[in-house]
């Protein structure tokens, strides 16, 4: 089984460790395949805009450098670790009410996508670069935790459809509806604190490259949760 | 005033250790590592060398690693772990992969015949190997090229019976790490260098500990140490009253703290005080009086501040910040300078650290809780009395926290 995350944050958005020390954390504790998934905030908001001007967000002037740099980490932590690093981005929908808000990860990402599309627009654009779609932390989160996007789950019926997989598990919490819906499944860490490394993971029963990983997570076959701790 | 003289006098007992300790320190690390002494042309023999791991350490891959590239004609690696569902299972699988060449026994042997839970690993590991020198290693330590080839040349003296390192912190990178980091390359190495020097004690540091199996099985093999906390120091002892020489070489080896939080840093001194109590006993007091800015800081919490003890204290705090910083700089530490500023936080926190052993006896080590008595005999928790209800009180203060 490949032990997987495909929700990591690096210091191109708000993550605190850096794109090659998160590469290192996750080579030395043994990972098959992890996901760079930078921020890609909307910015026409002024939430969005804040992200912006503190640069928690990854934009179009410096997509290619981002893309470029997991490119050439991903050859590194191929050659060290075996390790497959696959780049991706979250989408991020941010608005004043958690019921309009929405993240979604876009894996395998290969063109900008800038996240003030609309949300068709923005899965149909994933769906032509062959990218992976995942509804991020869909339903309420734990008690202390301000990041709840409700607007996919709200707007399931209209969206499912676009939606590759849905995160059943982010960090520490746990959402069960996505069981009850029967909806495809995948459980990440949300890393962005060395801390994270410990959470809940993926173990997918697959051949470790790009495709079949991609087909497993979309088939909901060969998929298992873990809750990767110390 | 008298009690100022009387702390300011303390203060004084423990800044001169800290020049014995810069003396003994340099003595150390100006001796050249090898060649000079040594008979030529010298033996290379085949070493086992034993591995126990639980869990992942900060730059396990990277550690494991360093072995696997040692600059030396023949040697076992064995991996052991207790079950396959830890995580440091896939890391050892990756380095059987990533090193075919190499001699790797991965073991997966459940043992729980002491209580030491390293020395659980060991037993089964020690069944595997190979050849008549054994080296156990931590899994958090990582090490250079010649690493074998310096230390096993101390085994072409039949005379020495075990050979340790001195260790360095490295690779910290958030508070609690650079804490462990400076204490393990000031007061550990420091207090090491000077009871070897001047006490002549046999000084063992279980990180890296190279013998041979007819000096360890003569002392009772592992199972002899099965229910020691400080299995280290009892096999460093035992082989001393062998008639064997315990060596310490100065090839300093890597322990390798990179992500750790305070908490840890506290819970890992504690865990030590204890038992460096239990077996030193009246000698644990020496460790306060030599904590001279602990000391220095007393008269300031006891009597009003006045320019005298304001002076004692700044004297103490920039000496320890000068002594670190020197034994730092000898070691050749990836320190960033700066952080030696954080020395005299960190003395004070140890210094509130070593009342705990006086009034506490249980350990809790790899997931285990125990009962520590004399020499570091561990016995387990007991399953009834005052032991479960504070365990029980203080589990439920924590959950109510998390």
């Amino acid at each position: 089984m490949l032990l997987c995350d495909f929700h990591i944050h690096t210091t191109y958005s708000d993550g605190s460790v850096e794109l090659r020390r998160t590469i290192d954390l996750f080579g030395q504790a043994g990972f098959d395949v992890i996901a760079i998934t930078d921020h890609v905030v909307n910015g026409d908001n002024s939430l969005g805009k804040l992200a912006h001007r503190f640069r928690y967000s990854v934009t179009a002037a410096n997509f290619n450098l981002y893309l470029s740099h997991i490119k050439e980490e991903a050859e590194r932590a191929w050659d060290k670790y075996g390790m497959l690093v696959i780049p991706g981005v979250e989408i991020t929908k941010n608005h004043l009410t958690i019921e309009n808000s929405a993240h979604m990860l876009i894996i395998d990402v290969k063109d900008f996508i800038p996240a003030c599309l609309s949300y068709e627009e923005i899965f149909l654009e994933a769906k032509k670069q062959n990218a992976l779609t995942i509804a991020c932390h869909p339903h309420y989160m734990s008690a202390k935790s301000d990041r709840d996007t409700l607007f996919l789950w709200n707007n399931r019926e209209k969206y499912a459809r676009y939606i590759d997989a849905w995160e059943i598990a982010n960090r520490d919490d746990v959402f069960n509806v996505i069981s009850l819906k029967k909806y495809p499944y995948i459980a990440n860490s949300d890393f962005h604190k060395p801390r994270h490394l410990y959470s809940w993971k993926t173990l997918l029963n697959c051949a470790k490259d790009i495709d079949a990983i991609k087909q497993c997570i979309k088939h909901n076959k060969g998929v298992a949760l873990t809750l990767f701790r110390n | 005033m008298i009690l100022l003289w009387i702390f300011a006098g303390i203060t004084l007992f423990g800044i001169t250790g800290y020049m014995l300790q810069m003396i003994a320190v340099r003595s150390y690390m100006d001796t050249p590592n090898s060649g000079e002494g040594m008979r030529f042309p010298r033996s290379f023999p085949p070493v086992s060398i034993l591995k126990p791991l639980k869990g992942l350490d900060d730059g396990l891959f990277d550690n494991l690693a360093s072995f696997c590239n040692l600059d030396y004609p023949q040697y076992q690696l064995i991996f052991a772990l207790q079950n396959q569902n830890d995580p440091a299972y896939k890391v050892v699988q990756k380095i059987k992969e990533k090193y075919p060449s190499k001699d790797i026994t991965i073991v997966i042997e459940h043992c729980d015949e002491g209580l030491n839970p390293k020395v659980n690993n060991l037993i089964p590991a020690y069944k595997r190997a190979k050849h008549e020198l054994i080296l156990i290693s931590d899994s958090n330590v990582r090490v250079e090229k010649d690493y074998l080839t310096d230390i096993s040349q101390h085994m072409d003296d039949p005379s020495v019976g075990l050979v340790s390192n001195m260790i360095k912190g490295v690779s910290g990178r958030s508070l609690g790490a650079f804490m462990e980091n400076l204490h393990l390359n000031s007061f550990i190495v420091g207090s090491v260098c000077f009871l070897d020097k001047y006490l002549k004690l046999p000084c063992v540091i279980g990180k890296s500990m190279l013998m041979r199996k007819n000096d360890l099985e003569a002392i009772g093999g592992f199972r002899g140490v099965k229910d020691f906390l400080a299995e280290d120091y009892i096999i460093g002892e035992r082989i001393h009253k062998l008639g064997k020489r315990v060596v310490l070489s100065n090839h300093l080896i890597n322990n390798v703290n990179e992500y750790w939080g305070v908490k840890r840093f506290i819970n890992r001194h504690t865990r030590w005080g204890k038992l460096r109590w239990q077996i030193g006993g009246a000698k644990y007091i020496s460790e306060l009086a030599g904590n001279a800015v602990f000391i220095s800081l007393m008269p300031m919490a006891l009597t009003p501040a006045s320019r005298l003890s304001v002076l004692l204290a700044a004297t103490a705090v920039s000496v320890k910040i000068a002594h670190d910083y020197y034994i730092g700089k000898k070691l050749r530490t990836d320190m960033n300078p700066l952080l030696y500023l954080l020395s005299p936080v960190k003395d004070l926190i140890i210094g509130f650290v070593w009342f705990v052993p006086l009034l506490s006896n249980t350990v809790a080590w790899r997931g285990n809780r125990y009962i520590i008595g004399k020499d570091s005999v561990l016995s387990p928790m007991p399953e009834t009395g005052m032991w479960v209800f504070k365990h029980k009180v203080f589990s439920a203060i924590r959950a109510k926290l998390a």
